[in-house]
């Protein structure tokens, strides 16, 4: 029996350890997709595969590292783990993400025992897909760009320098590409040495109990959280707008939560079969964008570790968007997981009422542009997520111009430097008035970022959540929907939300209308000081004019 | 002087006699300037003896923290007005579907725009509408603001419309109100990041003013012919007719003066690195000294806003004498909610029952419950008996065993607190001496000592009054940065030596203006460089501003840019390609030192001996006034003085050094 001390201690020095590997991941990486977006996780594992500590840039990433482990160690026995090796896996039916989300992890020997693993994912410039930074129309992995199984960069601490090579060629952004790895590699070397000094200190067979008990420990805690959930039946649906190559039909997603006792069950066998285009993800992060849901009502506070998700099950259905096989395309893995996470939110409205929100914008709203900077005569990519309104709550109105949930703590691209890396100019950044859903309290408002090419470019487009847009709560309105146009106002206007690869040119204008987030309870009751104080901010269109919103839209059925 | 939320801290050095003496006063919330002077008064007679003085000035901050600064009108340029609403969009709590954004310190109604626009070269694209800026400071005057913040996109690059802009407001508007121009208060790109510290300047400005020109005033009444110097968020000293033009630099200058003076004690031990550790009852903060100069940022954010300014990179987290220790599902917790001042730990006897920090330390018998805070507060130890003893129970252990293990889990937190910072630097603890301060950073500095593998902590005197002492060991300081986007291809090595010769001879004047005599300046240079497609940057030292003029700069600043990469990364990539990005120089007028001198006065107080337990074992254990060490102290042993008392474990070897510091020799490194 290990004393609590001792094991608080060990606790203490897994997270701190977890959170070494993070600071040395994100210090060390070459693109801002990293540093800055935090599209990237850690995980310390103990020898089993369970998580001893994570930190995570981006929480759809929550607890699910261990699959790489798992499944090298499924594939090829346990043996196959040697010191000093490391391993590189993008494979989207394991890791479950696209193939821009490479996962480098190794084992950890202490003494020569195999003691635990180190494993980070971070967000990859480029894979050489058809396009580049990624298709949004894809309809096969083959077109995604490399895709690497389990194998080894390398091999007793030295690298293998024939992958290396192998990656450098097939991707558009070698020099980043193989920095970002090498701030990968860095990053389990710090979990190695970290989780070496902490069972050199204590020995494995303390750590080990130690483990042990902060799994009971946890699981105690999230088994009485959810015991304090009322049980039932609890059930949401709603669409994704469509799948980016048939732009009429929506995909619907329905969500099922079963709280019974001290542990909860959530279906999501429900939702349309794998699509055509690039809109599928793997089962893992299907269960991993449940969990996120679950840390939102549940339990935020408690640090996660393999006790965490104990009381939790997730069945998903092979061959649908959410756990999809081989060859799906799987580009924009997260767009239907966002929404799996909204609809949860959505489903245990009723239990509750004191931690939930109405939905937000819902999407990252991805605005890509490519080509050759008339400047330099170089090659460019620009990859922007937009922001959008969140929703209101029992006591509180939604955030405005906030990054959408799926994408951590992205910062937007600040014009200045966007204007100075790529040939494009932004003539507005303003607050879309009045887009948030009317209620008591009133749903944040989205944003206007208006868009001047200063070059021929190749432009691709992704916003969503234009036919399932922001739902209010308790009696609240819906958001309005995104809304991009090009050249607004000119001969050869035109309104889009998803294309990939258009033909734009110098001077051509593009305007991109993110939505808002619902309101919270009855118009009505709307405290009239906090009106005036909107209309005197220009937070709401002035009365008389209509409450911008989608006439029409359908609202996500509750079943 | 370092005036803080509960004492104005004050540090006196006599130039004839070598000797430093401490003192405090409270501080005096409605006007600072009271306690100032009530502390002064208490270790000088006729201030016109003074001949150098400097404070930490928390005013600007309070302002902030209260939201009882400046009402301010901001001017954008066209189509960029809610940049500063939008704050970049991001959140940075992942599990809160209610995020906020902390609240604008300018109202949306409060934006105004005005058309003119330059390109990311710094190009006109459209002229500044002079009409639309008239109409601004009509509207400003008319409205009555306190200031007005202007931020044009590019005017890092070129300034050209903002100081227009400034010219038509400062004509409008007289010298009542202050304008502040974003390329003024930091000359780095982003936009949210630029106009934030222009309204943090503006917001905090016109308090601070009023602040620093009522202390001068009330100087001059008394005698002072010296100009007044505040302490900046640097870790350097500005006089304040020059804070009073850029009060923003004098934001954070309180926790700062602590790192000044441990890159001051790092200097006369010899030692290039030092770790800084202020332990108070609710927060420890950590700085670090790496090759004798204090760590500093280009950025940070204070109170969630992003400020553009270097700044002593400062990591606090809840952990002091005051964090409670509890239970939960079996597990033993330790903070981070602290009792705080009311009710305090137990041992406060002021209606405190959870156990904390200090409550363990009581039962432990590290605290002597008769000369705590100097003897001016009793101690009740057995209600610090009683909230261990109850957690005890709840955690089937012996009150002993969990009173030692609170102190364990909080020292092995402040530990992890350190290897945050070591690890973001690429540094080892081990190679560091660990300096102690704050009311209870002596109390643990051997332990945490332990638990990073540091063999030698330093506890300086007046550990409570350590920050001031610092600001007195402080350079006057100022830097300055001019934006210079260069591949490595095109670099031009005698252009880039002729801007960073104009720099220099900025910086050159602009110690002179602060009164640094020409024996006393000194430069230093830099650049900032990235691998090409990188946005962070590393700044590269260069040898003077000469040196990009030199054969073979080209080949030599990559290698120095490689190893930097690989000294604070881990890694390199040297066959990428490199580029430039800002040019920088750094003023110092250097002052004269203290050179302290220390004699024993082994008369002072009485040796007693008391029970103190270490490892689960109780140790008879001396406890001894810092006055009277002498000669080497081996532990176990408790060293008590006015605002600190340093425990001494088993194993170690304490001694006092001639300029006064306390040094432990740690045993025992884990």
């Amino acid at each position: 029996m290990i004393d609590p001390v001792t094991t608080e201690i060990i606790r203490c020095a897994l997270l701190q350890a977890a959170e070494d590997m993070n600071t040395t991941l994100i210090r060390s990486s070459y693109t801002p997709v990293i540093y800055e977006a935090k599209d990237c996780a850690v995980a310390l594992l103990d020898r089993d595969h369970n998580v001893l500590g994570q930190s995570s840039g981006l929480p759809i990433f929550l607890g699910n590292l261990e699959v790489c482990t798992r499944e090298t160690e499924r594939l090829h026995g346990r043996q196959v783990w040697r010191e000093g090796d490391v391993w590189v896996l993008n494979d989207s039916y394991i890791g479950g993400t696209h193939l821009n989300d490479v996962t480098v992890y190794g084992p950890i020997f202490v003494g020569g025992e195999l003691a635990g693993f180190a494993a980070s994912r971070a967000h990859w410039l480029d894979m050489g897909s058809k396009d580049p930074g990624g298709s949004m129309d894809s309809t096969s992995i083959f077109q995604e760009g490399l895709r690497l199984g389990p194998v080894r960069i390398y091999e007793g601490g030295e690298p293998r320098a024939d992958l290396h090579e192998v990656i450098a060629r097939n991707v558009r952004f070698p020099h980043a590409t193989l920095g970002d790895m090498r701030a990968q590699v860095a990053c389990v070397t710090t979990g190695r040495r970290r989780l070496a000094e902490i069972v050199s200190r204590w020995g494995l067979d303390t750590v080990t109990a130690a483990r042990d008990e902060i799994f009971a420990q946890t699981e105690q805690l999230e088994r009485a959280a959810i015991a304090a959930v009322p049980d039932g039946v609890y059930r949401a649906g709603g669409f994704l707008d469509n799948d980016g190559i048939d732009l009429a039909t929506p995909l619907p997603v329905n969500v099922t939560v079963t709280v019974a006792g001290e542990s909860v069950t959530v279906d999501l066998t429900d939702c349309a079969d794998q699509a055509t285009g690039p809109v599928n993800c793997g089962a893992a992060q299907a269960v991993a964008a449940v969990r996120v849901a679950y840390k939102l009502l549940v339990s935020g506070e408690v640090p996660l570790n393999g006790g965490s998700f104990r009381p939790l099950s997730v069945a998903t259905r092979p061959g649908s968007m959410l756990a999809a096989e081989a060859p799906a395309a799987c580009q924009y893995y997260y767009s239907h997981l966002g929404l799996v996470i909204d609809l949860v939110v959505r489903a245990l409205a009723p239990a509750l009422p004191g931690k939930v929100a109405a939905a937000s914008y819902g999407d990252s709203l991805i605005v890509q542009m490519s080509g050759v900077d008339p400047r330099t005569g170089k090659l460019y990519v620009s990859q922007e997520a937009t922001v959008g309104g969140w929703g209101a709550w029992d006591g509180g109105d939604g955030e405005t111009c906030l990054i959408n949930s799926v994408n951590g703590s992205l910062r937007d691209m600040p014009i200045e430097v966007l204007e100075t890396l790529f040939p494009v100019r932004v003539t507005r950044y303003e607050i879309r008035p009045g887009t948030g859903g009317a209620g008591r309290w009133r749903g944040g408002n989205g944003v206007v970022r208006e868009y001047e090419f200063s070059g021929d470019t190749s432009l691709s487009l992704w916003f969503e959540r234009s036919v399932t847009p922001a739902w209010g709560l308790a009696g609240g309105g819906a958001g309005a929907p995104p809304r991009v146009t090009l050249n607004p106002g000119r001969p050869g206007e035109r309104e889009m939300l998803k294309v990939n690869a258009l033909a734009v040119r110098k001077g051509d204008v593009l305007r991109c209308e993110s939505g808002g987030g619902g309101g919270y309870g009855p118009a009505e009751l709307r405290d009239g000081a906090a009106l005036a104080h909107d209309l005197a901010e220009g937070m709401v269109t002035p009365p008389g004019r209509a409450q911008a919103g989608p006439a029409g839209s359908p609202v996500p059925s509750v079943k | 002087m370092d005036i803080g939320g509960t004492f104005t801290d004050v540090v006196r050095y006599d130039e004839r006699t070598g000797r430093v003496v401490a003192s405090k006063a409270p501080t005096t919330p409605g006007n600072l300037a009271d306690g100032v002077f009530s502390a002064l008064g208490r270790v000088v007679d006729d201030p016109s003896e003074i001949s150098f003085f400097v404070h930490g000035t928390t005013q600007g901050l309070n302002a902030l923290l209260e939201r009882k600064g400046a009402r301010v009108l901001l001017v954008t340029g066209e189509g960029a007005r809610d940049v500063y609403r939008i704050a970049r969009g991001n959140r940075d709590r992942m599990f809160d579907l209610r995020y906020r954004k902390p609240e604008p310190l300018v109202p949306r109604s409060a934006v105004t725009e005005v058309a003119g626009r330059l390109d990311w070269r710094g190009e006109e694209l459209v002229p500044l509408d002079e009409d639309a800026v008239r109409a601004a400071a009509r509207r400003a005057r008319g409205e009555g603001f306190d200031a007005v913040a202007v931020c044009l996109l590019f005017s890092y690059v070129n300034p050209a419309h903002e100081i227009r802009a400034g010219e038509i407001l400062a004509e409008e508007l007289g010298e009542d109100t202050l304008v502040v121009l974003s390329h003024e208060v930091a000359r780095e790109w982003r936009e949210y990041e630029r106009t934030s510290s222009a309204v943090l300047e503006a917001y905090t400005g016109p308090v601070v003013r009023r602040y620093l020109a009522g202390i001068e005033e009330r100087f001059a009444e008394r005698g002072l012919t010296v100009p007044v110097h505040v302490m900046q968020s640097s870790g350097g000293l500005v006089n304040a007719s020059y804070a009073m033009r850029r009060p923003l630099q004098t934001l954070l200058s309180g926790p700062v003066g602590g790192t000044m003076g441990g890159v001051a004690a790092a200097r006369l031990l010899g030692r290039p690195n030092a770790i800084c550790v202020d332990m108070g009852g609710t927060s420890f903060d950590v700085s670090l000294v790496v090759d004798g100069r204090p760590d500093i940022s280009a950025e940070a954010r204070v109170e969630g806003f992003p400020v553009l300014m270097p700044i002593v990179n400062l990591h606090t987290i809840g952990a002091g004498g005051g964090s409670i220790a509890y239970a939960e599902a079996g597990a033993l917790r330790v903070g981070p909610e602290s009792a705080g001042a009311v009710p305090g730990p137990a041992c406060y006897g002021r209606g405190g029952v959870r156990p904390t920090v200090t409550d363990a330390n009581v039962v432990l018998g590290r605290v002597d419950p008769s000369w705590f805070a100097g003897g001016l507060m009793s101690l009740d130890v057995q209600a610090a008996h009683t909230a261990v003893a109850d957690l005890a129970r709840e955690l089937r252990l012996e009150t002993l065993q969990i009173a030692e293990g609170i102190c364990s889990v909080a020292n092995a937190k402040m530990a992890q607190a350190i290897r945050t910072l070591t690890v973001e630097h690429g540094v080892e603890p081990r190679e560091f001496a660990l300096v102690a301060f704050g009311g209870a950073g002596a109390m643990h500095a051997v332990f945490i000592a332990r638990e990073l593998g540091i063999s030698e902590v330093v506890v300086p005197r007046f550990p409570g009054a350590f920050s001031a002492w610092g600001m007195l060991e402080a350079d006057v300081r100022r830097d300055l940065s001019h934006p210079y986007f260069r591949s490595g291809g095109e670099l031009d090595g005698a252009d880039m030596a002729s801007r960073l010769k104009d720099l220099q001879d900025q910086a050159l004047e602009e110690l002179a203006g602060q009164g640094v005599a020409d024996s006393r300046m000194r430069i230093e240079h830099a650049v900032d460089m990235r691998y090409e497609g990188q946005d962070y940057t590393l700044t590269v030292p260069l040898r003077d501003a000469a040196e990009p003029g030199t054969p073979g700069f080209p080949e030599r600043i990559a290698a120095r840019y490689a190893d930097a990469h690989t000294k604070r990364y881990g890694h390199a990539t040297p066959e990428a390609p490199v580029e430039f990005v800002a040019l920088r120089s750094t003023g110092f007028g250097v002052f004269p030192r203290t050179a302290a001198t220390h004699a024993a006065q082994p008369d002072e107080g009485t040796r007693t001996v008391r029970e103190v337990i270490f490892d689960g074992e109780a140790h008879p254990t001396p406890v001894l006034r810092r006055g009277a060490l002498e000669g080497e102290l081996t532990g176990p042993a408790i060293v008590v003085e006015e605002t600190a008392t340093t425990v001494i474990p088993p194993g170690c070897v304490a001694s006092v050094d001639g300029n006064g510091f306390l040094i432990i020799k740690v045993g025992g490194v884990k």
